[in-house]
């Protein structure tokens, strides 16, 4: 084989090395690019459930499912153009680099054992301090589009941070003071006598919430809420852009319901019968569709609510959470 | 063992920006057309159909005051509790004490501020 190839061998071996596979295939780009469609479907199915509606139809196979391909097609062959004295760079490359960000963050999840495209020793503090960087990105692109429901927008992404953030964080340090580390494929090793979600249920409740609103999803989607605002900060973008724009969005969403299923319900862990891969990617679609069921059932908070709901209930959960972990694992150093 | 993966999700992060940039750079030169008459009002601002008054990056009020320099304190502190949570398992009850201490300290005057926050007169 090698002879035949010659000087394309180099090439060749690149091309199927275990890391050129991951991060073009999956977990990477493609896998990340074609779940990201199938999960705006998604929504749109689940949402039209909900509201005894029938949701996206004709673009089908089966029951419209090619609908966000089809979406795509068709944005990408609008104009594209950038309003009136705006700052073109940042307002074409704010929601691209949101886009990088959101994908980058599934190149930290352990998939299976080995599958995994960074195994970092701080991969949950990592993919938080990735995730604290959206809203910087959705004021800049507020900011540059010099229009004033994207500038609102904007403006409200950078309150509600502080909102969510401090709970976020303590939420997470609930699982890593259960594991004992910030790995994340040791966090998923570490629960083989049982998931995290018993002992932390606490915590898992304030991370599922605080993480619905850094994900700026109903009913925290004050940054975009078009009812109000006009979708907010993705108001003037155009084409292909507005799906840039709203992609980061679904991204993260599958990226946080990893997440949520690697720190608190066992990740990859599960019953020998099926691959490693299935059990996650099931955990996974489950949390999934619990958050969007989330969009359809509550209606948006106002955002001096979020504010004082954030900074006393939920930090007061988080900290009485962090109370709770420490009687554990202190009181009962074997768990 | 600290580097560990970094070299991973550095080129990760680095093909997905170049792939994404080019796919929009693409879009924008190849794909996307071109309007060859376009009327003055296509590039205004989005206003609800009016049109736009004043410019677009307005004054405004930085409301919420308190809870943004409550935000720029805590959110360090927090990482702090990420060290010693950690290493809880190694330092047990007894090493724990200064970090209790220190959360307690903390937490009074986090009370006070957010009394203070809640009130809207402040804001």
């Amino acid at each position: 084989m090698a002879a035949v190839l010659g000087p394309f061998q180099p090439i060749v071996d690149m091309l199927t090395s275990p890391l050129f596979v991951e991060i073009v295939l999956f977990p990477g780009l493609l896998s990340i690019a074609i779940i990201g469609a199938l999960l705006g479907w998604l929504e749109r199915k689940v949402t039209a459930r909900v509201q005894l509606r029938i949701g996206p139809l004709y673009a089908s196979p089966a029951g419209g499912i090619l609908q966000m391909f089809a979406d795509l097609i068709k944005l990408s062959f609008k104009e594209l153009f950038v309003p009136e004295n705006s700052d073109a760079f940042f307002f074409i490359m704010a929601p691209t680099t949101g886009l990088v960000l959101g994908a980058a963050l599934v190149g930290l999840i352990p998939f299976a054992p080995g599958l995994q495209i960074a195994n970092i020793e701080v991969g949950l503090p990592a993919f938080l301090a990735i995730i604290t960087l959206s809203p910087t990105l959705i004021l800049l692109a507020g900011w540059s589009a010099n229009s004033k429901f994207p500038f609102i927008g904007g403006l409200r992404a950078l309150f509600q941070q502080t909102a969510y953030e401090i709970p976020l964080w303590l939420s997470a340090l609930g699982v890593i003071m259960m594991a004992g580390t910030m790995n994340l494929a040791q966090i998923v090793n570490a629960q083989t006598s049982g998931w995290f979600i018993l002992p932390q249920a606490l915590g898992a409740f304030i991370f599922l919430v605080t993480s619905v609103a850094e994900m700026e999803r109903l009913p925290f989607d004050l940054p975009e809420a078009e009812s109000e605002i006009m979708m907010g900060w993705q108001a003037e973008y155009p084409g292909v852009l507005f799906l840039a724009a709203q992609g980061p969005g679904f991204v993260k969403l599958y990226a946080f319901s990893a997440l949520f299923s690697v720190m608190f319900l066992g990740g990859f862990l599960g019953p020998s019968f099926l691959p490693p891969l299935f059990w996650m990617l099931l955990k996974t679609l489950i949390v999934i569709v619990l958050i969007m069921l989330l969009r359809s059932t509550f209606p948006r908070v106002r955002l001096d609510q979020l504010l004082r709901a954030g900074w006393t209930t939920l930090l007061s959960l988080a900290i009485l959470n962090i109370g709770i972990t420490y009687l554990l694992v202190v009181g009962f150093p074997t768990l | 063992m600290v580097a560990q993966g970094i070299l991973e999700i550095g080129s990760y992060v680095a093909f997905l920006f170049v792939s994404t940039v080019a796919l929009v750079i693409i879009l924008r030169l190849f794909v996307s057309p071109r309007d060859p008459r376009p009327t003055p009002e296509k590039k205004k601002p989005f206003e609800s159909g009016q049109i736009a008054a004043g410019p677009g990056r307005t004054r405004f009020i930085i409301q919420y005051y308190p809870y943004l320099l409550m935000f720029v304190v805590y959110d360090v502190i927090a990482m702090f509790l990420f060290a010693w949570g950690l290493n809880l398992r190694a330092l047990g009850a007894s090493g724990s004490i200064p970090v209790l201490v220190f959360l307690v300290v903390l937490l009074i005057p986090l009370g006070y501020a957010l009394h203070l926050a809640n009130h809207r007169e402040n804001w």
